[in-house]
Formats: structure tokens, C-alpha cells, sequence
């Protein structure tokens, strides 16, 4: 297990590592174009010439590489050309911000998901399987920017109930959260419930769960602790997946309601050519997208009792 | 009765404020009956009680008595605006940046909604025959913040920073008449500001200036104390002004709060508690979502898509400002086939402008005549409409040697909104006939702004500016650096030359039609129309009316 252990998290960091030197040779490897986007367009080519200097822009690239990534991995991004504050300034409370509304989009997500894909695949066939498979297929089909937009003039310019971003001026406001929860909701439960769906009906077709229901043990109980058990294994990397769809998927529904989150962040950098903001955001976004793969794969191994390390 | 008891709203609300200049502008016969039905409507009017009015022009003003209420002190408005960083108001490249520092610091003068400059922090200037030397005479009894008085040591002081490269400041461009080049670097030159006493202060320029006063209400040009720098050189952390309002409270990306200010003001009352500026991101229809959830009571910008969802949100007024606001669809006479004056003529003669602006902006704006002034601008002269001849378009492009038509491609950025590719398609359509196929090459407006000025055919939006010749002298001058059309005509020039040297209006209207003429007939470009821009406010926030550049001016707006 130990041995497992290790070798996946040499494979994180090696992938961190080859995704670093990606995003160095994407933005950073053209010098002048690193001067124009934080100097901006308009400056001399003596100003930019002097900046460039003065931050050590001259030495050569694999020098720059390493202290580039060394300044990462102590957490110094540098400064936000837009913002015009140290990078993590900015990016910490807005990961926590997303942290929050995709905590609870997936929290909800993953209980209906999994309550009605649970329900779907005890009969498979039947109505209520019939019900929830297509709602989730239409449900998951809608975009987010669609629903996001039906949701508002629904809700906010029809009814009048909800507000309609989500900006949090005043402070924390929990109405505020309605709707991008809903929209991202609306959008994931599906997947969640097509899996644990699928899972299910499998299981509930294996000669164990028929001797449990021959042997005369009363039906909930079958499912609870005979199908369930062991029907809920896979839809357990869906929801781990789903954690790096919730950080950078979430942009179109960040952007909508006006949420200060980190997918609107990494949108707002790339419009504005917000260089180290963009490479910051970018390498946080590889890292949870490894570390999540990472976990899952660790999970799975725990969860299932067929992949044991003696 | 008098007809303007039966002015109505459409809602029962009361009357916008803008309504009031309108009905002026109507009886003064500045727009017709049909204009004015339309605008009027616009700003919230019933339609029928619109008309009833016009059908008797003379039928008195337009003040309702809920308009002519009495200004309430007190409360928060609170708009739905980018909040960006404001280290160095002289170095700010958004509008944004200036409205959040507009209430704490301010400029030497201000120009209204109505396009007229007056004075402010200067309280009056002379400009010589010449208009080589400008005195400015500054305001006395203006305190800063911190207790100093205002006087001529922080004009001096903020024209020799803007003027120093090492600021970085684009005012060095906006006053290039005060600065020189020595090798590489332009600079102030030597004794181009004078202190002349405590309160007076004198320019002195290389070439005659006549937008002097406009200038100094760009938005980089506000005043900073004297002691800006030696005081860290960051605004945000040290917001000293001579406004109305101070810093409350200041968060990039999300918030800017203005709180007025416990001493009283210079200019006079002011009405509002506090300015508070949401940052609703960048999406403009989450704007609009504030807005109709009461989340906040104004808005920065309202553009041609969500214009519809707006006029539908209750009790929310619109407003409109007619602007210089403009896309020129320019050819570069360096590019074949536009060098060719036959090509160009014969592009210009198949558009028709004023469907453009029907089609492509609602309407919403005035028509282009192809030389980039318009009735906005003081100095405007009329000249004869321009009328479409697709046939005789064919024709010219036969003689220019296409008896086949030409196939040109034209870029457009969207860097003020969709309506730019519309008005080109529009364009498109248009020109079909004349046998010109026009390629539409959409780019994203970041790669646009790398070959705007370089591209043989392309739309280029161009925001306002006070007087016609302050663009047409960026814009159209021999060797300009935004000279996106490459064009080089000594003659127009040399009109233009004579119309910026006149500072009597009217004087100046009658140069300016040579160079509208010159221009027009050189047909560089098919400018279709001048865009109106929009902002919509809860109907509780009065006295507020749309800038034609969005600058905010709320000392004198209340909330009912």
C-alpha cells in the first residue's frame, strides 16, 4: 500500500512538474510579450527593456525556470498586473469563495445523485428508473449558461424572490448562493445518478444479492447492506472528479451571477492578460485536478475490497 | 390645464430628469416631433402623453411637481461597476478607475452631460490670440482632505509628473504641445508650466491648443495633492482629494465606498451620504440581475442586447446620452484596392447609413456622414445628406479598372459590443450589389487592438470627445500615430489647421466645413452612424443623467 502510495504521488508531482514547464513556455519564454502585457502596450521599448532587466528577464531560460518555480513552490506568484496586489492576495480568498459554493453544489449533488440513482437502479425498467434516467439525461443536457439564464428571469425578473448576483457586497447572504447552486446542481445531480444508477442495476443483477433475497432477508435490508455497499464504489471517483469540474468548470455560472469566485478570477485574468495571475490560477487548477485524481485513485483502492496490498 | 400635468411616466413614476432638457431642445427645434416622441418615450414617457405634448409644442415645460421636488438629503447609491485598482490616477486606462476617484479628487475643469466644458478647479481661463498660452486662474477657499489649501503648486506639480516618462501617464500624448523629444524621450519641455502666483497658473505650448479646458477633463488628468509621491505614490492607500466624498472602503474586484465627507464642501451641497460601487464582474447582464433585484440602484453601462430587458424591469428608468461615440469602417488608402479614390467612392456611395444605424443599434444614435464630426459637437456645419447610388458604386468600381467587383476582407474587434459586426454586416449587405463582397474577419478585441491601426479595412470603434477636432487631429493628420488610414492630405490639414485656431464657435463652424467636406469627399471611410450610449437607475435616484463618456457626476443627485 505504502509502495502504491508513493508511486501515485510521484506521478502528481512529476505531472505538476511537466504541466509547470508547459505553462513557463506558454506565457513566460517570449520576454517582450511578458513586458508589454504587464507594462501594457503603450510603453517605450527603453521601459521595457529596463523592467526586464531589473527583474532578471535577461538570464537565460532554464535559470529563469528554476527560480520561477521555486518562487511557486514557497507560494510567491508575484503581482497582479490588473489587481495591482501580491497575486496570493487575491487568489486564496477567491478559491475559498468557490471552495464554498462547490462544497455545497456538490453536497447536494452527490445526495440526490445518489438517493436517486440508488432508487433508479433497485428496478431496472421500471418507472421510477424510466423517471430518473430521463430527467437526468435533460437536466444534464441544459448548459449551465441557459439554465443560468432561465433561472434568473425566472426567479428574479418574473417572481422577484431571489437577488440576482451573487457578489456578497453586504457580506455573507445565503439567498445569494440560491441560484448558482442551483444551476451547478441542476447540471451535475444527473451525472451522479446515472452512475450510481448504472452501479446499482449492476449489482442487484449478481447471484449474492439473489441468494440474499432467496434466503428470505427482508428487501430494504438487502439493499442497504448487501447492494448498497458495494453499489456505491464507482459513483465515489464521479464525485471526486466532480470536485475538478466544480473549481474551474464553474466559471460560466461564477461569471453570470457575478459570484467572486475562482473561476470568474481566471476569466477576469485571461481577459486582461493578467500574466502571473493567469500562471498562478493555472498551476492551482493543475494541482487540485491531480490531487483529486490522486485521492480518488487512493480511495478506490481503500473502498474496494477486491484490490488489497498484503 | 397646462399640457405638462398631462405628462405621464408609463409606470406612475416620476418624470426622469432628462425629460426636462428634451422638451427644452424640442421647442428650441434642436430635434423634430418624431425625435422627440422617441426619446421621450425613451426616458420613460407614455407614449400618448408624448404626443399630446408635441401636438403643441408651446404647451409650457415639462416639470412635473414630483420633478420639482425638493432634493432629500441622505442615503447610499449603489451602482453595479467593474471595481478595479486606482494606485495612480494618472496612469489610469479605464473609465472605471476614474469614476471610483471622481467624487474624491477632481479636475481643473468639467464637462457636463451636455458636452459643454466649465470651470472647476479652475475658475476661469484665458487663452492667448495665438493659443500658444493658456492662464488658468485656480479656485481659492478649495481644501484638501488632509487641510492643506489647493493652490498652483499641485497644478505645477501634476503636469510636471504627467509630462515625465518615468510616470508612464498617457497625458504625456494629450499634451504633446507642452513637451519635447531629446533622443528617445519626450519630456516636459522647459518652463512649459509657470507658476504664475499662489492661484494662477500658465501654460505655455509649441503649436496652438484650442481643447485645452476639454483636455483637462480627461480621465487621467485629475488632480493629486502636491504631495502625492513623497506620500508613497499610491492612491488607494493614501486617498487625499478636494472632492465632496472621501474613502470609505476600498477592495479591488469587489468593492469601492465613498463617504461624504464631515467638512463642507466647496462646490456647494451635496446631497448623497455615499457612493458605493459593487463590482458585479464582467458579464453586464449580472448588471442588469442587481439591478431588477434591487441589489443596486444604477448601473456603469447598458448596451444594445440587454437594452430590452431593462425597458422591461419596473420601475427603472433609462437614459440616454447622444455622444460622439462612433465605428469608423475605415480603408487604408496605402492597401490596394483603397487606394484607389474610385474604389473608395464607390464603397461609400453604396452604403446607406442610415439603415446601418436602424438596423445595427436600434436606431438608437444619430447618422454618420463619413468625416467623424457630428451634431454633438459645437462646432458641427451641415452638410448636404448623402445619398446611396448603387449603380453609379458599380460604375466607379468599372472605371477604377473592377468592371468584375472587388472581394476585400474587413476586421472587427467587438471592443465596445456586438453592434460593431452588425454594422459591418450590415455594411455587407448593403454593398453586395455594387459588386463588393465583403469577408468579415471577427477577431477577439485584445489581437484587434495589435493590428487596428495596421489592417487595409476595419471597423475602429473611437469613443467621444468634446469638439470634432480634437479627433479629427488624432485621427486624420499626416503621420499621426492613430492614423489608421494612412491618409496624407496637406490640404486638410491645413483647414484643420485654421479651425483649431478659431476660438469663436461660430467662426469655427464655417472652417469646419471645408474640412468636413474634405474629408467626406475623400471618402476614407463609412462611418454609419454615432452611437447613443445607455444607463438604466432604480426611479427612487434623481438628477442623474448618462455622461456621453460615462464619467459620474453625482454631486448633484439625490435619492427620493
Amino acid at each position: 500500500m505504502l509502495i502504491f502510495m508513493f508511486r501515485r504521488f510521484g506521478t502528481m508531482v512529476l505531472t505538476m512538474v511537466v504541466v509547470s514547464i508547459l505553462v513557463f513556455l506558454l506565457l513566460e519564454i517570449n520576454v517582450e510579450s511578458v513586458a508589454i502585457k504587464v507594462l501594457g502596450p503603450y510603453t517605450s521599448v527603453e521601459q521595457r527593456n529596463l523592467w526586464l532587466e531589473r527583474n532578471g528577464y535577461f538570464d537565460p531560460a532554464i535559470l529563469r525556470y528554476l527560480r520561477w518555480l521555486g518562487n511557486f513552490v514557497i507560494g510567491d506568484f508575484g503581482s497582479s498586473v490588473r489587481f495591482k496586489v501580491p497575486v496570493s492576495d487575491v487568489l486564496w480568498p477567491r478559491l475559498a469563495n468557490t471552495g464554498i459554493l462547490g462544497g455545497i453544489a456538490l453536497f447536494l449533488a452527490s445526495l440526490i445523485g445518489l438517493t436517486l440513482g440508488v432508487i433508479a437502479g433497485m428496478r431496472e425498467g421500471g418507472p421510477r428508473d424510466r423517471g430518473v434516467s430521463v430527467s437526468a439525461i435533460l437536466t444534464t443536457s441544459v448548459p449551465e449558461f441557459a439554465s443560468a439564464t432561465f433561472l434568473l428571469s425566472f426567479f428574479v425578473f418574473h417572481l422577484g424572490w431571489l437577488p440576482g448576483t451573487s457578489g456578497m457586497a453586504d457580506g455573507f447572504d445565503l439567498r445569494q448562493l440560491v441560484l448558482p447552486v442551483m444551476v451547478l446542481v441542476i447540471y451535475d445531480w444527473g451525472y451522479i445518478a446515472r452512475m450510481t444508477r448504472a452501479s446499482m442495476a449492476e449489482v442487484m443483477t449478481t447471484h449474492y444479492i439473489r441468494t440474499a433475497v432467496l434466503k428470505g432477508l427482508p428487501y430494504g435490508q438487502v439493499i442497504r447492506r448487501h447492494a448498497m455497499r458495494n453499489a456505491l464504489i464507482a459513483p465515489f471517483t464521479v464525485i471526486m472528479l466532480q470536485i475538478n469540474w466544480l473549481l474551474s468548470g464553474v466559471i460560466v455560472v461564477e461569471v453570470a451571477f457575478g459570484y467572486k469566485g475562482f473561476g470568474a478570477l481566471l476569466y477576469e485574468a485571461s481577459l486582461n492578460q493578467d500574466i502571473y495571475l493567469i500562471e498562478a490560477c493555472a498551476m492551482v487548477a493543475v494541482f487540485v485536478a491531480v490531487m483529486t485524481q490522486t485521492l480518488a485513485d487512493v480511495g478506490y483502492t481503500y473502498l474496494n475490497p477486491r484490490i488489497r496490498f498484503s | 390645464m397646462s399640457k405638462n400635468k398631462e405628462l405621464e411616466t408609463i409606470n406612475g413614476k416620476p418624470l426622469h430628469p432628462g425629460v426636462e432638457e428634451l422638451c427644452a431642445q424640442y421647442e428650441g427645434g434642436k430635434m423634430d416631433r418624431r425625435e422627440f416622441v422617441r426619446l421621450a418615450a425613451f426616458l420613460g414617457v407614455s407614449a400618448a402623453s408624448a404626443y399630446a405634448f408635441a401636438g403643441d409644442p408651446l404647451g409650457g415645460t415639462l416639470v412635473k411637481e414630483a420633478a420639482a421636488q425638493t432634493p432629500k438629503q441622505g442615503g447610499s447609491l449603489r451602482l453595479a461597476m467593474q471595481v478595479q485598482e486606482m494606485v495612480d490616477p494618472a496612469t489610469f486606462d479605464w473609465t472605471q478607475k476614474s469614476n471610483q476617484t471622481r467624487h474624491i479628487i477632481e479636475y481643473m475643469t468639467i464637462t457636463g452631460t451636455d458636452n459643454i466644458t466649465r470651470p472647476y478647479l479652475a475658475e476661469s481661463w484665458e487663452a492667448s490670440d495665438d493659443l500658444k498660452t493658456w492662464t488658468f486662474k485656480l479656485r481659492q477657499g478649495v481644501k484638501w482632505s488632509n487641510g492643506d489649501d489647493f493652490n498652483a503648486d499641485d497644478v505645477v506639480f501634476n503636469f510636471t509628473r504627467w509630462l515625465n516618462p518615468a510616470t508612464g501617464s498617457s497625458n504625456i500624448g494629450l499634451f504633446s504641445a507642452m513637451t519635447e523629444t531629446v533622443g528617445d524621450v519626450t519630456k516636459m519641455r522647459e518652463g512649459a508650466v509657470e507658476k504664475i502666483d499662489d492661484h494662477t497658473v500658465r501654460l505655455h505650448l509649441n503649436s496652438a491648443v484650442l481643447s485645452m479646458p476639454e483636455n483637462l477633463y480627461n480621465y487621467p488628468t485629475a488632480i493629486v495633492h502636491r504631495n502625492f509621491e513623497k506620500d508613497g505614490g499610491d492612491f488607494s492607500k493614501n486617498p487625499i482629494g478636494t472632492g465632496a466624498f472621501e474613502l470609505a472602503e476600498f477592495n479591488v474586484g469587489e468593492r469601492c465606498t465613498l463617504r461624504r465627507r464631515s467638512e463642507p464642501y466647496w462646490g456647494g451641497e451635496v446631497y448623497l451620504d455615499e457612493i458605493r460601487y459593487i463590482d458585479t464582474g464582467e458579464d453586464d447582464s449580472a448588471a442588469i440581475a442587481a439591478l431588477a433585484s434591487g441589489q443596486v440602484d444604477a448601473i456603469y453601462r447598458l448596451g444594445i442586447p440587454t437594452l430590452e430587458i431593462a425597458e422591461r424591469i419596473p420601475n427603472v428608468v433609462i437614459s440616454q446620452a447622444v455622444t460622439a461615440q462612433t465605428g469608423c469602417i475605415r480603408m487604408n488608402v496605402n492597401h490596394a484596392p483603397f487606394d484607389n479614390l474610385k474604389v473608395r467612392q464607390a464603397m461609400v456611395l453604396a452604403a446607406d447609413n442610415e439603415e446601418n444605424l436602424k438596423l445595427a443599434h436600434r436606431g438608437m444614435g444619430a447618422v454618420g456622414e463619413n468625416h467623424h464630426v457630428g451634431e454633438v459637437h459645437p462646432e458641427y456645419a451641415k452638410l448636404p445628406p448623402l445619398k446611396r447610388d448603387v449603380d453609379a458604386a458599380k460604375a466607379l468600381l468599372a472605371e477604377a479598372g473592377f468592371p468584375n467587383g472587388i472581394q476585400v476582407t474587413c476586421n472587427v474587434g467587438n471592443t465596445e459590443g456586438s453592434w460593431e459586426q452588425d454594422s459591418v454586416q450590415v455594411l455587407k449587405q448593403q454593398v453586395a450589389g455594387a459588386g463588393i463582397d465583403i469577408t468579415i474577419n471577427v477577431m477577439p478585441s485584445a489581437q484587434y487592438w495589435e493590428v487596428w491601426d495596421k489592417a487595409p479595412f476595419s471597423l475602429t470603434s473611437w469613443t467621444h470627445r468634446p469638439l470634432g477636432t480634437m479627433v479629427l487631429s488624432l485621427a486624420y493628420r499626416a503621420g499621426v500615430p492613430w492614423n489608421e488610414s494612412g491618409y496624407n492630405n496637406p490640404e486638410f490639414d491645413k483647414a484643420l489647421d485654421k479651425a483649431e485656431s478659431l476660438l469663436d464657435v461660430e467662426e469655427r463652424r464655417v472652417a469646419m466645413e471645408t474640412v468636413e467636406k474634405i474629408l467626406q469627399d475623400d471618402a476614407i471611410m463609412v462611418q454609419p452612424f454615432f452611437r447613443s450610449v445607455f444607463t438604466a437607475t432604480a426611479s427612487k435616484v434623481m438628477g442623474y443623467s448618462s455622461h456621453p463618456t460615462r464619467y459620474h457626476q453625482f454631486n448633484g443627485v439625490w435619492l427620493a
